[in-house]
């Protein structure tokens, strides 16, 4: 398991094609990891790009952490991150509140990106996740779980349990979320000098946020699929198809 | 449709390469508890979550390396292919890449 130290921390990172001339760094969502790019999107990139994926701190197989939710914090995981694997310049790409931190890095450090793809980015405004951390016990997770697809076993919902537990009782992930409400209302939005591409689910529940910011990003280009917010799960084919011609429009003008 | 050709005890060589590869992810003591057979499916039977599958996936590639594109063959699967896969799909795949 390739790990490597950012900040001071553990991180768990995923390389593929690492020969190739650009980088694209996919960042994944809240409560998930690196695994929903890594079976069918992330392949599909690296058969032109060099792909990394890192698991965020405290979820899939990094090291945990107590504190540092804030999208500055996290956009400085990620420029460090990039600094330990000599990336001086990488497309981005992120997953819903993964997008988030991308939208971040393009608003405060333009230059380390050479564009932005947000796929299911929220409005941070948005008391829904909040709600979900507030109203959170054991058996609503259990009740979602069994709600979903993949039914889970005990071990798992253990594990899911405890990670949650973890994150939303001893770490300041709560606060560091509310510090972040106005992000959309940032001035340095309508001001962003990369054109980015955003993917949204046609039933999602953020679809919202993608019509703001199709009409508040100069030259946003919104393209929806059909899904909701788990989109990478449930179109991944499509959602990799849409990001690829994107990056290679993009390999065009760097 | 190919004829694919089982050489079983290299089969159950892998079998056994795998059993290792899933005890070394999940703990010795969950897999104990666990009936690992060539027919168990990675997500219903052995209740692995992606990020487990993933590390697993690694194992895999760092000791076939170069002779298999097990990325790549996963990377065909959709959603409910992935839920199904057991560990013979991935004995029959190795075996074919030979």
């Amino acid at each position: 398991m390739p790990v490597i130290q950012v900040n001071g921390k553990k991180v768990h990172i995923q390389e593929l094609n690492k020969g190739a001339a650009e980088t694209v760094v996919m960042i994944h969502g809240m409560f998930s990891n690196l695994s929903v790019y890594y079976f069918n999107i992330a392949p599909v990139l690296a058969r032109r790009f060099h792909v990394v994926l890192y698991d965020l701190k405290s979820h899939g197989m990094s090291e945990r952490a107590a504190d540092g939710y804030d999208l500055d914090s996290m956009t400085g995981d990620l420029r460090a991150l990039m600094d330990v694997l000599g990336l001086d310049k990488v497309h981005l790409v992120g997953y819903s509140f993964g997008a988030l931190i991308g939208l971040k890095m393009a608003m405060h450090f333009p230059g380390r990106i050479h564009g932005l793809a947000m796929i299911e980015g929220p409005d941070p405004a948005d008391d829904r996740t909040r709600g979900f951390m507030d109203a959170y016990n054991r058996d609503s997770l259990e009740h979602y779980f069994n709600t979903t697809k993949v039914r889970i076993g005990r071990r798992q919902l253990e594990r899911s349990h405890r990670m949650y537990e973890f994150l939303f009782s001893q770490t300041s992930i709560k606060k560091d979320m509310l510090a972040e409400r106005d992000l959309f209302a940032d001035a340095r939005l309508t001001a962003l000098a990369h054109q980015p591409l955003l993917i949204y689910g046609n039933r999602s529940d953020c679809l919202e946020a993608g019509y703001f910011l199709k009409d508040h990003i100069p030259g946003a280009v919104l393209v929806e699929i059909g899904g909701d917010h788990d989109l990478p799960v449930q179109a991944p084919e499509q959602v990799a198809a849409v990001l690829m011609r994107f990056l290679v429009g993009e390999t065009m003008t760097v | 449709m190919d004829t694919v050709t089982i050489n079983q005890p290299a089969a159950a060589a892998i079998f056994d390469l795998l059993k290792q590869f899933i005890t070394e992810v999940i703990g010795e003591e969950f897999a104990e508890e666990m009936d690992i057979r060539p027919s168990s499916s990675f997500t219903k039977d052995l209740e692995m979550d992606s990020i487990e599958i993933v590390a697993f996936s690694e194992k895999v590639k760092a000791h076939f390396g170069a002779h298999i594109d097990f990325t790549g063959w996963l990377s065909g699967m959709d959603l409910d292919q992935l839920i199904n896969l057991n560990l013979n799909d991935i004995i029959h795949y190795i075996q074919q890449c030979r």
